[in-house]
């Protein structure tokens, strides 16, 4: 892959997010090739060094893209992290799909409102996550899965990540790392 | 002479029948524009109708679509412009005939509406490039040419530049078409000038002023330009056009005509940050807000006890009294007896939890014995008591 396809992939990324590619072929410079488990394609995720990426700005205090409800939406992705985790100990991507109902019930063991508030909440969080690429989800599809850009996480992310499941409210009374 | 006089009289009537279709009634211009298209439904009947014409009443029945009252009051000012004339001209003949001359202008006007003049210009200019460099064409009519686009170009100029100078930008808004498709209006006219400059140098004076006014009309392009865009800041090409006319195309249009809007736009990809010790704050701060918050503690309103009410109460001495006052020199007495000198049931009641605090109390030396007996007299009091001794005990500690 020469220079000029590296940098129409970076900014096919830019513009549409993660990329989607049959199986096979060259992976640009830069990024990181995450196969779907069934094989039947893989996304292409810009790494960026930690020096560049998001957090920097959190620390320089610059604001960065706009996330309507970010609290909602956080909780939203961590109860689907939660969720699709299969293995706490392994890494993250790809994950299982989980059904709407058992994120929906770990969502609401989270928040502790009542169910049409939480459920709208959800859906939007939903929505808003899979857009940008944090979840894969089809509108109305009933299950999800965590998408792509949960593969960015680095190993003290996860870290965290494992301690926030762990001290999470069960929803169900299923253990983390096994669910129904 | 008199041909002169036919030729003018044509003239003249091609004019008015032109004109017609602006007739309000003879004499004055339309005020709405829909009469346009009651015109328009007129001529189309006289044209579907053939060469026998129609009769003021079948138009009517033609132009159903409108009020029969509007379609009779045009087919008059029609008439009276003699855009419609009569078949045969008698006194009471009754059907007419429709002239192409108003016909040809109700296009023109339409097309005039709709693209406010510009292709005209552009047909215009093709015409007169055509025109002088046709072979048969003499100095005369380049210099009718070059003078027709100089008075094209100054009136437009000038229009341009008193709106720039003196208009509101609202008004420059609403004329902004004088300035689309500018440039190749200048490169058109510039093709005539080259043309007749080069077949007829003598020319060059009308030329030159040909070029004058060509340079007019570029400046005051830039300086309208330049207006709208300070005007509308950076949002510059949404201000050429109103408001209703965005919201009209965006009601209008496709999703693909909307879309190609976006064309020459890149969005970077709605990409918000989220690390992990966000979701976990995110989801530590959402569990106080659950229902099942609890009361914090209240403050504690009763007075503090009185240290000395928190000490034990040492009933010693009253109890050894009651006991001295009820043994009196006995060394034991029945309970019945106790009772029976009590001689009511308070008293008696009193003095029997009495006799078990004095019982259990560790310093004193009494005791309260019971046995197997019980005494019942139905009629007195007590009615029943159980066999039971209050004695001191063998080996007082006292």
């Amino acid at each position: 892959m020469n220079q000029a396809e590296t940098a129409l992939w970076w900014a096919r990324a830019r513009a549409a997010g993660p990329q989607r590619i049959p199986p096979g072929g060259p992976t640009p410079a830069g990024m990181l090739r995450l196969p779907e488990p069934d094989g039947s394609g893989a996304w292409l995720l810009p790494v960026l060094p930690d020096s560049a990426s998001a957090a920097v700005l959190d620390e320089l205090g610059l604001p960065g893209h706009v996330l309507e409800h970010p609290n909602d939406t956080a909780r939203v992705l961590a109860a689907c992290v939660r969720c699709c985790w299969a293995d706490p100990a392994g890494p993250l991507w790809p994950g299982v799909a989980a059904p709407w109902e058992q994120v929906a019930a770990a969502f609401m063991a989270i928040v502790g409102r009542e169910e049409a508030v939480s459920h709208r909440a959800l859906l939007a969080g939903v929505r808003r996550l899979a857009r940008s690429g944090w979840l894969l989800w089809d509108e109305g599809a009933p299950a999800i899965r965590l998408g792509p850009r949960v593969a960015a996480w680095n190993a003290a992310q996860l870290s965290t990540l494992r301690e926030m499941c762990r001290s999470m409210p069960s929803a169900g009374g299923e253990v983390p790392g096994h669910p129904a | 002479m008199l041909d002169e006089l036919t030729t003018e009289a044509a003239v003249l009537r091609v004019y008015r029948q032109a004109f017609a279709v602006l007739a309000r009634e003879a004499g004055a211009m339309i005020l709405d524009a829909d009469l346009i298209d009651v015109d328009e439904a007129i001529l189309e009947a006289f044209a579907a109708a053939g060469s026998d014409g129609l009769t003021a009443a079948e138009v009517v029945a033609a132009c159903h679509r409108f009020d029969a009252r509007v379609v009779e009051r045009r087919l008059g000012v029609l008439r009276d412009y003699r855009a419609i004339s009569k078949v045969v001209d008698r006194p009471n003949a009754q059907h007419y005939r429709a002239a192409f001359a108003p016909y040809i202008m109700l296009l023109f006007l339409r097309r005039l509406a709709e693209r406010g003049g510009q292709s005209e210009l552009h047909q215009l200019l093709t015409l007169e490039h055509l025109n002088v460099s046709h072979q048969d064409a003499v100095a005369g009519d380049g210099q009718a040419s070059v003078s027709r686009l100089t008075k094209v170009f100054r009136l437009l100029a000038n229009e341009l530049t008193s709106l720039v100078q003196r208009g509101a930008a609202e008004a420059l808004r609403e004329n902004a078409q004088l300035l689309w498709g500018n440039r190749s209006l200048i490169v058109q006219a510039e093709e005539v000038h080259a043309v007749v400059l080069g077949r007829w140098p003598g020319l060059g004076s009308q030329c030159a002023l040909l070029r004058i006014s060509l340079a007019a009309y570029g400046d005051a392009i830039e300086a309208a330009a330049g207006r709208l865009i300070e005007q509308a800041g950076a949002t510059r090409a949404l201000g050429f056009l109103s408001a209703e006319t965005w919201v009209s195309f965006a009601r209008r249009s496709d999703t693909e005509t909307l879309a190609a809007v976006l064309d020459s736009f890149v969005f970077d990809a709605p990409a918000p940050w989220l690390s992990p010790q966000a979701l976990a704050e995110a989801v530590e701060s959402a569990r106080p807000a659950g229902g099942t918050r609890s009361r914090p503690p209240r403050p504690d309103d009763s007075q503090d006890v009185a240290e000395k009410d928190l000490m034990p109460t040492d009933d010693t001495a009253e109890l050894q009294a009651t006991a001295e006052r009820l043994l009196g020199d006995r060394g034991a007495a029945s309970v019945a007896e106790l009772l029976d000198e009590a001689g009511d049931w308070p008293t008696g009641r009193r003095l029997a939890a009495e006799m078990i605090a004095i019982h259990h109390h560790p310093d004193l030396g009494f005791e309260l014995r019971w046995g197997d007996g019980l005494r019942i007299e139905a009629e007195s009091f007590p009615s029943w008591v159980s066999d039971g001794w209050f004695g001191r005990l063998a080996e007082a500690p006292q």
